[in-house]
């Protein structure tokens, strides 16, 4: 049995840039950071049955993977031909869709494990762009590369997408004392309404030409954020962010909607000084930076809205950052003796 | 005599100036991410770096938890190797010096570990083969060198070098010295501000 645990992520600028149709013209660049909620998928050998399993919100077990319904594991396993005795189990601490990147993080951790098992050494670097190949070329979900970098590598990092393909990492190196006072001021909801990545993307994509500048800008605020993250200015990163998500509403019409426009302005009403949806947009999670004496009113207000459109599964998530990226904490494959 | 002594440090105070801010602060990351997923410290040297070596993983093991220690906080895990006398000396009689650490190394060695490796000219075979071990395992190496750093800090990960002119020895492991009570410093202000944030909530 070995374990790949992989924590999900927060981005907070320049998403969107990580698409191939706006780095292959000029850099792209995301600041994010791995958070304490995780996806964990087990993978076990099994000699004696000649099947493939895999469980997730359901149980599979073909006899071949082509007839999995499991898309990424489906394709995972085929291009690696893994094509039988093996079973593959998923868990997560949050539901998918919400805005946290976690079928990316999914994917990494498939990866990961799926290479132990096969005894294949490979690094971070390496890592990330298999889960990004399994994604992007094997399944062609529209997507980009910074969640499958965000969360091999984790902690605070700056990816910049470079034309040629390649990745840069920036780790940014920042003492517990700044990393508690963005917590802190920091409030994330649940707002009780998935959505795929790719429904919101596929238009993003379309309209790139059009939008160029606007995504100039995102990438370039960066930088202007990692400046203020790494003095403590939470109130312009803040701003930072609530420019961002301006940017972002205007690139396709699917990002915001009513009821996301609501719960935002509420929070900025009830004091917070900025904040952004999290993920592509559409539903997810919603995120504000707000004065600490101001974090009650903020979610009064939201809950409230909630309320009123009877978001049964409106929630807050309580978030801390982590350090860890994608870690093997299991391997009993290491040391077996037969 | 004043003049030695001011000449010392000196010294010291010119490899202080030239701390590799950068790499302790990537090596305090990576003790971070090791924590968090429950793995192992293994720290070694020879002679004065053995010295230090110990030092550190009483620091990382019980100082840094001084406020901890009768609560449930999960710890370090730092681990000097080998455990015990008697493996030292069965590895170094029966197979030889060379395998002192990488020998008890693959004993404990998973994923989820990371190995910190000091050695002065960063030469040292037995410290080197241990950095193979951890290597091939494809686990994290903080190499604290000094010198030119010699082949540990080429193999490292995150390379603590303190480069002076060959010999230095004193230098060098003052400021590795250093390097670890600043770490040891580090972690105890996180978790005893940890715990006083706690209390607010």
């Amino acid at each position: 049995m070995i374990i790949a645990k992989v924590p999900l992520r927060i981005s907070f600028v320049g998403g969107g840039t990580d698409l191939p149709d706006f780095y292959r013209r000029t850099p792209g660049r995301v600041i994010s950071t791995t958070i304490n909620k995780y996806v964990y998928v087990a993978v076990n050998r099994t000699p004696l049955i000649n099947k493939v399993s895999a469980r997730y919100s359901i149980s599979e077990t073909v006899s071949h993977p082509t007839n999995l319904q499991h898309t990424r594991i489906k394709s995972a396993l085929l291009d690696l031909g893994i094509l039988s005795n093996i079973e593959i189990a998923s868990f997560a601490s949050l539901p998918a869709k919400t805005g946290f990147g976690s079928s990316s993080s999914f994917s990494v951790a498939l990866i990961n494990a799926l290479h132990v098992y096969l005894g294949k050494k490979v690094n971070k670097k390496e890592l990330a762009e298999a889960a990004c190949r399994l994604e992007i070329e094997l399944i062609k979900e529209p997507i980009g590369k910074q969640d499958q970098y965000a969360a091999t590598f984790g902690g605070f990092n700056i990816f910049q997408f470079n034309s040629d393909g390649t990745v840069d990492i920036e780790p940014i190196l920042l003492d517990y004392k700044k990393q508690a006072l963005f917590e802190d001021h920091m409030l994330v909801f649940f707002i009780g309404i998935t959505r795929t990545a790719s429904s919101v993307l596929t238009e993003q994509k379309s309209k790139i030409d059009i939008n160029f500048e606007t995504y100039k800008k995102m990438a370039d605020s960066v930088f202007d954020f990692k400046e203020n993250l790494i003095k403590g200015d939470i109130n312009r990163m803040a701003e930072i962010l609530h420019q961002g998500w301006l940017h972002k509403k205007s690139l396709a019409s699917n990002v915001s909607n009513d009821l996301i426009d609501n719960l935002y302005g509420a929070g900025l009403k009830a004091g917070a000084w900025g904040g952004k949806i999290l993920g592509a947009g559409g539903g997810g999670c919603i995120m504000f930076l707000a004065p600490i004496n101001k974090k009650s009113a903020v979610r009064e207000a939201v809950q409230k809205i909630a309320k009123k459109n009877q978001l049964n599964e409106f929630c807050e998530i309580p978030v801390k950052f982590v350090q860890s990226g994608c870690d093997i904490i299991f391997n009993s494959d290491t040391n077996s003796i037969d | 005599m004043e003049e030695y002594i001011k000449d010392f440090s000196a010294k010291i105070e010119t490899a202080l100036k030239n701390l590799p801010v950068k790499e302790i602060a990537k090596a305090l990351n990576i003790l971070q991410a090791v924590y968090e997923r429950d793995g192992r410290i293994y720290i070694i040297g020879n002679g004065g770096s053995l010295a230090i070596a110990r030092h550190f993983v009483g620091d990382l093991n019980k100082t840094v938890f001084s406020s901890h220690l009768n609560k449930k906080t999960k710890r370090f895990q730092a681990i000097a190797l080998p455990t015990t006398d008697s493996e030292l000396t069965a590895w170094a009689n029966d197979i030889g010096y060379d395998m002192i650490f990488a020998g008890p190394l693959k004993n404990y060695i998973q994923e989820t570990d990371v190995l910190v490796a000091i050695s002065s000219s960063g030469n040292s075979s037995n410290i080197i083969k241990a950095a193979e071990v951890a290597e091939e395992f494809g686990i994290p190496i903080i190499a604290l060198t000094g010198f030119d750093g010699g082949k540990l800090n080429k193999l490292a990960d995150v390379k603590i070098l303190i480069s002076t002119a060959k010999g230095e020895y004193e230098i060098v492991e003052s400021i590795h010295s250093a390097i670890f009570h600043l770490m040891t410093k580090y972690f105890k202000d996180y978790f005893d501000h940890k715990l006083e944030r706690e209390k607010l909530n």
